[in-house]
């Protein structure tokens, strides 16, 4: 994002919209710090300055500071998955896809959230612990797929380096008894990263909302717990087409 | 995009904050889906929706666009519509699944909410969930984030663009008698693209929270 500083009159209303605190005065008008900018766009979209100073960086859609808007903007469209967001449909549509089957689980890697972001480096440091241990299961149509140069090491491409993003979704299928090990790393890497990022484990349920014992008994062994709201697939769904 | 998923915040209060997702699956039931999606985004605003988006529109409950331009943009649009819509009661939840299960529409649907109350209700409803995506919470340098009672308003838009920034602020205002709860809570709303910020639940909290606040700047 840009302010045009013979447009801004230092009202400062767009300051505390910037989640990232990108926003700052300098002098007697605000700026954008354009590295801290992940370029969310939630000054522009809510229309809070009252002289439009606000304006598009003009590399905001060229390629590598693109992944910043991709990755940050709500409404932005992935090219990769052609769903806005930075995932794919995981769990929500399991009901009608059955991507994810009574013996195997999906873990998702929120990388950023909730709101701090997180630069290509430290994602990387998580990619790179998911090859070491083995973990070659991140879904091809997740759009973090694309950024890997080299699968086998987790590597990202060269030129993303330097970009950071507010969220990006690790997504991982694998079979049950594999989800022990996917929680071992990434217990370990968490405290290897700069920033946060948030954990989802997802599995089919059993009759009247049962949860697998067997998954919630591996999420205790790995240290972690699960809080007490969850996200549901309610069932309601079925294929057409 | 897990965005429904993290809402942090004491129990009681989230016995009153849930979510619902109208969700079409891209390859197994895009075709022809719009006349099906308007017609559960109508049984949506018969039962209370404390806020809602459609991605046709992105304009939530509180912008000025009327119900009939959503269900038309719904209907008419070129891009097949996902709907995010938030709840404040169990009752009507429990409605809203009662009818959309009479209506077998065919089109998933999700609720972000504590699970032994979903549960209850899939139950009464006679429902059989499929799925469950549990949150593990939130890992790495949590000494980073901003502190759990301004995080209980800033989870409620799961991207993460109500900036906590933003909370302080309205505090501050409410604080100083600039704004009331309701209104600050309204236009804490008005970043979440997803419209999935429950105003209710952000009033409650700011009603809570603005007295035993101290705020100088953001
Ligand atoms: S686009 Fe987002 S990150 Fe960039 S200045 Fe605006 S609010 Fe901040
Ligand atoms: S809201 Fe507009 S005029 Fe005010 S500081 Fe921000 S850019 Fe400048």
């Amino acid at each position: 994002m840009l302010i045009r500083e013979e447009l801004c009159v230092g009202c400062g209303k767009c300051q505390p919209y910037c989640p990232t605190a990108a926003i700052h005065f300098a002098g007697l008008v605000s700026v954008v710090d354009q590295d801290i900018c992940y370029e969310c766009g939630t000054c522009l979209r809510v229309g809070i300055c009252p002289v439009d100073a606000l304006a598009e960086h003009p590399m905001v859609y060229e390629y590598p500071r693109a992944l910043r808007k991709f990755f940050s903007d709500p409404s932005a469209t992935h090219k990769a998955t052609g769903i806005q967001g930075r995932g794919t449909e995981e769990s929500k549509t399991n009901d009608v896809t059955g991507r994810v089957k009574p013996d195997e689980a999906g873990i998702a890697i929120e990388v950023g959230r909730p709101t701090l972001g997180m630069g290509l480096h430290d994602i990387q440091k998580i990619s790179q612990a998911l090859a070491r241990a083995g973990i070659n299961e991140i879904e091809e149509c997740n759009p973090i797929h694309s950024m890997i140069a080299d699968p086998a090491t987790g590597t990202l491409k060269e030129e993303l380096l330097d970009e950071r993003v507010l969220s990006a979704i690790i997504e991982i299928s694998v079979p049950k008894e594999r989800v022990p090990v996917v929680l071992q790393t990434i217990k370990e890497v968490s405290k290897e990263v700069d920033s946060v990022f948030m954990l989802d484990v997802f599995s089919t349920l059993g009759p009247n909302l049962e949860i697998q014992p067997d998954i919630l008994q591996m999420i205790t062994d790995a240290g972690f717990t699960w809080r007490p709201n969850a996200k549901i697939n309610m069932g309601l769904g079925r294929a057409w087409e | 995009m897990t965005h429904s998923l993290h809402r942090e915040g004491s129990i009681d209060s989230l016995e009153r904050d849930f979510v619902v997702f109208i969700y079409p699956a891209r390859g197994f039931n895009y075709k022809g889906n719009q006349p099906k999606v308007r017609h559960l985004v109508e049984i949506i605003y018969q039962n209370e929706p404390v806020n809602m988006i459609a991605t046709a529109l992105r304009e939530n409950l509180y912008s000025e666009v009327s119900h009939e331009e959503v269900l038309d943009t719904i209907e008419n649009g070129d891009e097949t519509t996902r709907v995010y819509s938030c709840f404040k009661s169990r009752d009507n939840i429990k409605q809203l699944l009662t009818e959309f299960k009479e209506a077998d529409e065919g089109i998933s649907i999700m609720v972000s909410g504590l699970v032994d109350r979903v549960r209850d209700m899939a139950a009464e409803v006679g429902l059989s969930p499929h799925t469950i995506n549990l949150s593990l919470g939130i890992q790495g340098n949590t000494k980073r984030l901003p502190p759990a009672d301004i995080r209980q308003f800033t989870t409620m838009c799961g991207h993460g663009v109500v900036s906590p920034h933003l909370v302080r602020d309205h505090i501050r205002k409410v604080k100083t008698g600039r704004t009331s709860s309701w209104d600050a809570s309204v236009a804490l709303a008005k970043p979440c693209a997803c419209g999935i910020y429950n105003p209710y639940r952000s009033k409650e909290m700011l009603d809570d929270l603005t007295p035993v606040y101290t705020v100088s700047r953001w």
